[in-house]
């Protein structure tokens, strides 16, 4: 029967469970995501490093064809290995391409809510707080992760698949390194870009200020360092403490007298409190007026 | 059968300032599709109480259940039952209707399938049958009231919580709504709580009333009750110096109060008759301008309760009902 014809009757049926119903808001924001043009884009110029990262993996496991171009074997096939300075490289230049895809994905996601007056609508329903952030950071976990987990891990398993078992056995903390390490930056951002959402409204500035603070902090880092003469106001710019952390987990080898990977990771589980904490205050059901 | 709505010793502070002030009520009866009316003029305190029973305030102390849930122990299952429409704008514009509504459906615990369906089938139900693939920021006020009505309707909820469904809304969607609001408990049970300004919207689709003023409840009633022992009073307006006349009114066995200058409220007990009051305003040399039997109404209970209004006469024939 035709649905105007039938009418309205209560919905007596079974109901999901909670984790069902959390999936819902990122299964609605992702689609929403996809047909924006600009993160369409971003996400294809994203994958030209990886693609070049691949070209690249495949010449270094067929070196035996470039001193035959060249002459300069040795110091070829120096600079084609690929470790753990090859994945912090890359992890690098993919980070940026999150950052930038977050600060365009990134305001669309709370702001709206706010501004609609929408949170009631979510809060009066089975979700809680912890859900509706954790949701919202699915939605960029999701999206951060074409750019960054997925791409890494292609890369990963072409080299794995050309060198050989042998080479997966011995570099097997490279890929646990890499998909921890973008998990922590996936983290990092999204609550960064979630935060932004969160307190401005407009979504170009909600959007430089998810590039702004990046940028900031780490010159805000090197002011402290040249002023001070330290190296702790390193710990101040994100940018650095996770790619610190990086080199640690990928047995990269990083300068003495800066800031370690404890202090590292101590300072971002501090900025990712911090944020959190700021989300938290803002994301109310209703407005007290005390 | 377990109340709709239970409160018990409810204290809500917000900030410094304690907005609930130990209020106890049971309403309704689950299973029965009744209305609740929640009244009382600005700042008393029923959006906070409305936001507690919906989890959003932690209470100080006390506590409030809903179909004998927890509000706050026990949300999740209150929340599971319950569907809100609140009172100001607060929908999701950039979407459409049939995806909004799926959206809520979906989060109210719905299977997508069903979600899908019940969107369809509850946007025809309030009227917004043909505008569902427009986007819900491109509606009108009217329209957005019925969107909000659908949203809290979708997962066909026990109780119904209606922050002020008729604001903004031309009469002729204002009695679409109350039509609706009134199908919601007769048709398919569910129980709705209604918070209104409007008192005649209340006093046609309420079962019962609670008034609250002050953070405070100070008149609770059972609506179809009252009507029938609602005491008939005459209404009585004389012209003349009326000073003596409460004197006279007693002296006859009747009860009167002065509702204004020259406009007298007078219950007269059983056995005495509406001859009596010409006796006695000839008596005073008062001239009746208008007498009329009338009873209160909700308005006037209402104004009563908030102090507006001087109570009626009691006398031992009213049982001390308004």
């Amino acid at each position: 029967m035709a649905v105007f014809k039938h009418g309205y009757q209560r919905y007596d049926g079974p109901l999901t469970g909670p984790v069902t119903r959390f999936l819902a808001v990122p299964r609605y924001a992702w689609p929403k995501l996809l047909a924006e043009r600009f993160v369409l884009v971003l996400l294809l110029v994203s994958l030209f490093w990886p693609l070049l990262c691949a070209i690249f993996i495949y010449l270094s496991n067929h070196a035996s064809l470039l001193p035959n171009l060249n002459g300069g074997g040795e110091a070829i096939q120096k600079l084609l290995r690929i470790d753990g300075n090859f994945f912090a490289t890359f992890m690098n230049i993919q980070s940026t391409f999150a950052i930038l895809l977050a600060a365009i994905a990134g305001p669309g996601l709370i702001a709206p809510d706010l501004a609609n007056n929408a949170l009631p609508l979510y809060f009066s329903r089975p979700v809680s707080l912890g859900q509706y952030i954790g949701a919202r950071l699915l939605v960029l976990f999701g999206l951060l992760s074409l750019v960054t987990l997925l791409p890494g891990l292609f890369v990963f398993g072409l080299q794995a698949s050309l060198a050989g078992s042998a080479w997966l056995a011995a570099n097997w903390p490279l890929g646990q390194g890499m998909v921890t390490g973008f998990l922590l930056y996936i983290l990092l951002v999204s609550l960064v870009a979630l935060t932004c959402s969160a307190y401005v409204k407009w979504r170009v500035v909600a959007g430089a200020l998810v590039l702004g603070f990046f940028f900031v902090l780490a010159g805000a880092a090197q002011i402290v360092n040249q002023v001070f003469h330290v190296e702790w106001g390193s710990l101040l710019s994100p940018g650095y403490t996770v790619y610190t952390l990086w080199c640690a987990l990928l047995g990269v080898e990083t300068a003495a007298d800066a800031p370690g990977a404890g202090e590292c990771l101590a300072a971002v589980l501090v900025l990712l409190g911090a944020l959190l904490a700021v989300l938290l205050r803002r994301l109310r059901p209703v407005e007290v007026v005390a | 059968m377990t109340p709709i709505i239970a409160v018990d010793q409810l204290r809500v502070r917000l900030g410094k300032r304690e907005i609930l002030k130990g209020i106890s009520c049971c309403l309704g009866a689950s299973g029965t599709g009744r209305a609740i009316g929640l009244l009382g003029p600005n700042g008393a305190g029923k959006s906070t109480l409305i936001q507690t029973l919906l989890g959003f305030h932690r209470p100080a102390a006390g506590t409030a259940r809903i179909l004998g849930f927890d509000c706050h122990r026990q949300s999740s299952a209150v929340k599971t039952r319950v569907g809100y429409m609140p009172e100001n704008d607060s929908l999701i514009a950039d979407m459409t209707a049939v995806a909004f509504l799926r959206l809520m459906g979906e989060l109210s615990g719905l299977p997508a399938a069903a979600a899908l369906e019940k969107a369809h089938e509850t946007l025809f139900h309030v009227g917004l049958g043909e505008a569902r693939y427009r986007k819900v920021g491109t509606y009108s006020l009217g329209m957005r009231q019925m969107a909000k009505l659908a949203q809290a309707i979708i997962h066909g909820p026990q109780l119904v919580i209606l922050d002020e469904p008729t604001n903004g809304l031309d009469p002729a969607a204002r009695q679409r709504m109350l039509v609706l609001i009134r199908e919601m408990k007769e048709q398919h049970g569910m129980n709705v709580l209604l918070c209104s300004h409007l008192l005649p919207d209340v006093e046609q689709v309420c079962d019962e009333v609670v008034i609250l003023k002050d953070g405070q409840i100070v008149h609770q009633c059972d609506l179809a009750r009252e009507r029938q022992a609602n005491q008939r009073f005459v209404q009585l307006h004389v012209a003349g110096s009326d000073a003596s006349f409460a004197a006279a009114l007693r002296e006859a066995g009747a009860e009167g109060i002065s509702e204004a200058p020259g406009v007298w409220r007078i219950v007269l007990p059983a056995g005495l008759e509406v001859e009596v009051l010409w006796r006695l305003t000839a008596r005073e040399n008062l001239r009746i301008t208008k007498l009329a039997y009338r009873r209160d109404t909700l308005e006037e209970i209402f104004l009563k309760a908030v102090g507006h209004l001087p109570a009626s006469p009691r006398p031992e024939v009213a049982h001390g009902r308004l």
